[in-house]
């Protein structure tokens, strides 16, 4: 025997079809909702809610240059403002007088070095690296101008070893700004290590580079080093600023010319930011301002007053900004430190050194792409 | 009539709970408990089973990596896949202790055939069960299980959970870097340009890193230092992963993930997983000359193992079959 439903009951029946459907849809999203990946999603220095900073990364002075997922930022008062848009650009340098940029371009088989206005004008294309036969690609990276803004040093992987192809190395060059025909190479790097990187002119004719070596085990090593003139032979002129064991680059020279401050792996995975004192040949005992992180890229204030750098700083691992102080006094360097051989082991501060502080937290910085920095 | 509204909303709870479930489901259906053995010609005990790894005592695992194109069909039309990552783990839940050894993919061992060659060629004699067999009799070991992870998803995994943050020890610059994972072409090449230092990879980089080899003079052992390197990477990362990531994470391998282990096992594992915090619980060996020398073998650039000093530093490690 069938009982006909009334056409209240139908009504109930399908509310509450319909409010069971509700809820196995609802904790269906809800468990979506709720995964770990959530938190590693980044977002853009201009998004909105991140565009605008207050606090200590506000009171950072001049201009900030950074790079994040291909395109570069300007940092300015705690303000981010997009200079060239998401397409390979990383690696920004300023020129001196602050109103140019150099800046890497990096496409799928090259890269290529580009100048450009401080406010994002493509100005002119400096390198000419990319070629319909794969095998003469090049890259270029690391682009750096001399304090008198008359030469840029970078990094090319011209010439290839024709005779050992997989012989891949990326070795320091020079060119007038404005005169890419006359580049000149500076370095001759040691075989299947990856070259000599992240040139650091203080002239035009004295410069500090990130040198790859192996060691008699066949381990790779870096260590800054410091020459006066170009080497086309591999005979290595000028002497190193650190030893292989510190595995040591990524320099940077404060304003007054006479800090350093570099980021050492000791072969591991993690960095110590380091300073210490330099006298034009050689370098003092270190201070280590930051240990057992994975900071990179230190760039100085304009007044020397401390460094900002990269490090990760959320859950997901994202790169961010952070500021450091660094003391006014440094470990001086000793009578027994011969000039430029070795380097004394990193040092305590005489008091506890300043804590670094984060001044970003949701952004992707590449850590690869040195800050610029201009007053 | 209350009743039976409690009931629908139970029903429908636990439906929605199924259906988030579902892929999370399948993959566990498919992926796990493939302990098929391989014959040895020679067997020095016990084909492998996954019978022993319950976090209770300690245990072998052999982490296979590889791809998964047509690139080697064998003649028989079927797939010829080479394993390009072996690495042995040795867990001791007691001791709070991890090994792991990477073994080169030249080195020239008994494969499940009978006949010699290079280690990566062992999976051709049934997929990851001919390795464990190939390591087992080389190295006088007994493996407890394998976990096999597909070129693409590594890459997705790596993806799926943000990137991981590595300290590149050098640039690694390869103009001859296989570019078989997104081109038609198996054998084209890409130029690849891992700039060193601190740095957030993807999973397309992080492959690169991991897998690239000829602008390195240690060749597989320096690729096979970086791989450990990822790896640990990935294990700091995955402390963030929920219950609720289980079906994105399986829709992410979609067939790129197998194991000999099964479910149960799996739990009984993930929060041994969680105590392995501090990174000097873990110790990393590769198996650098004078533990092995270079020798060209039937026209092929082959690793020799040094037996006699190869397997003290195993046993040591990883006990005795």
């Amino acid at each position: 025997m069938t009982r006909r439903l009334s056409a209240g009951r139908i009504v109930v029946l399908i509310v509450f079809l319909l409010a069971d459907a509700l809820v196995g849809l609802g904790v269906y999203r809800y468990l979506g909702a709720h995964t770990g990946a959530r938190l590693f999603q980044p977002q853009k220095p201009t998004d909105p809610g991140q565009q605008h900073h207050s606090g200590p990364i506000a009171e950072l002075p001049g201009t900030l240059y950074l790079a994040s997922e291909g395109a570069i930022y300007r940092l300015h008062h705690g303000d981010f403002s997009l200079v060239l848009p998401a397409g390979g650009w990383t690696q920004p340098a300023v020129t001196p007088d602050g109103r140019s940029l150099i800046v890497v371009k990096r496409q799928f088989a090259f890269s290529d070095l580009y100048l450009v206005s401080s406010g994002g004008q493509i100005q002119a294309q400096l390198t000419n690296d990319a070629s319909k036969r794969y095998e003469f690609n090049d890259w270029a990276f690391y682009p750096r101008v001399t304090p008198d803004g008359s030469m840029l040093f970078f990094d090319w992987d011209r010439p290839k070893d024709l005779q050992a192809t997989y012989n891949v190395t990326l070795k320091v060059w020079s060119m007038p700004l404005g005169n890419p025909n006359a580049a000149r190479r500076w370095t001759t790097p040691t075989a299947y290590t990856g070259g000599d990187v992240q040139p650091l002119p203080l002239s035009s004719t004295q410069l500090v580079y990130t040198r790859y070596l192996r060691d008699q085990q066949g381990n790779v090593h870096s260590e800054l080093w410091l020459t006066t003139r170009p080497d086309l032979t591999g005979l290595l002129p000028g002497h190193p600023l650190t030893t292989p064991e510190d595995d040591c680059g990524q320099a940077a020279l404060a304003p007054d010319g006479k800090r350093l401050a570099m980021i050492c792996t000791n072969g591991g995975q993690t960095t110590s930011l380091e300073v210490a004192t330099f006298n034009g040949t050689a370098l003092g005992p270190p201070l280590t301002l930051v240990g057992d992180l994975q900071a990179a890229e230190p760039a100085w204030a304009p007044d020397g007053s401390g460094l900002v750098f990269l490090a990760p700083g959320n859950l997901a691992g994202d790169f961010q900004l952070f500021w450091i102080r660094v003391p006014a006094r440094l470990p001086s360097a000793t009578s027994s430190t011969p000039s430029g051989t070795t380097r004394a082991r990193p040092t305590p501060s005489p008091s506890a050194p300043p804590a670094p502080v984060q001044l970003t937290t949701n952004l992707d910085f590449d850590a690869t792409s040195p800050i610029a920095w201009h007053a | 009539m209350a009743v039976i509204v409690l009931a629908g909303l139970v029903v429908s709870c636990l439906g929605g709970v199924l259906a988030y479930f579902a892929p999370a489901l399948a993959l566990a259906y498919r992926a796990t408990g493939q302990a098929t053995a391989v014959p040895l010609p020679h067997p020095t005990h016990g084909a492998s089973s996954a019978a022993t790894v319950t976090g209770g005592e300690a245990f072998t695992v052999l982490l296979l990596g590889s791809d998964d194109d047509q690139k080697f069909a064998n003649a028989n039309g079927g797939k010829t896949i080479v394993t390009q990552s072996m690495i042995l783990v040795r867990v001791d839940p007691v001791t709070r202790h991890a090994v792991m050894l990477s073994i080169p993919r030249d080195l020239w061992i008994q494969l499940p055939n009978g006949a010699y060659g290079k280690a990566d060629q062992a999976s051709e004699f049934g997929g990851p069960p001919g390795s464990v067999a190939a390591v087992e009799q080389a190295f006088d070991i007994k493996i407890d299980a394998w976990v096999w992870v597909g070129l693409t998803g590594l890459i997705r995994l790596i993806d799926y959970m943000g990137g991981v943050d590595v300290v590149t020890s050098q640039p690694v610059m390869d103009d001859y870097y296989p570019a078989d994972i997104d081109s038609k072409d198996p054998y084209a090449y890409e130029r690849v340009a891992v700039l060193p230092g601190p740095q957030h990879l993807n999973g397309h980089d992080a492959l690169q890193y991991v897998r690239s080899r000829h602008g390195d003079l240690q060749g597989d052992f320096g690729r096979s230092e970086r791989q450990q390197q990822v790896l640990m990477a990935l294990k700091a990362k995955a402390r963030y992963i929920k219950p609720e990531d289980l079906p994105n994470l399986a829709s992410t391998f979609n067939g790129e993930l197998q194991t000999s282990m099964s479910l149960t096992q799996i739990r009984n594992l993930l929060p041994l997983a969680q105590a392995f915090d501090n990174p000097n619980q873990i110790q990393h060996v590769i198996l650098l000359p004078p533990y092995t020398a270079s020798k060209t073998i039937d026209g092929q650039d082959a690793l020799v193992g040094n037996w006699s000093l190869i397997l003290p530093l195993v046993h040591q490690y990883f006990g005795y079959a």
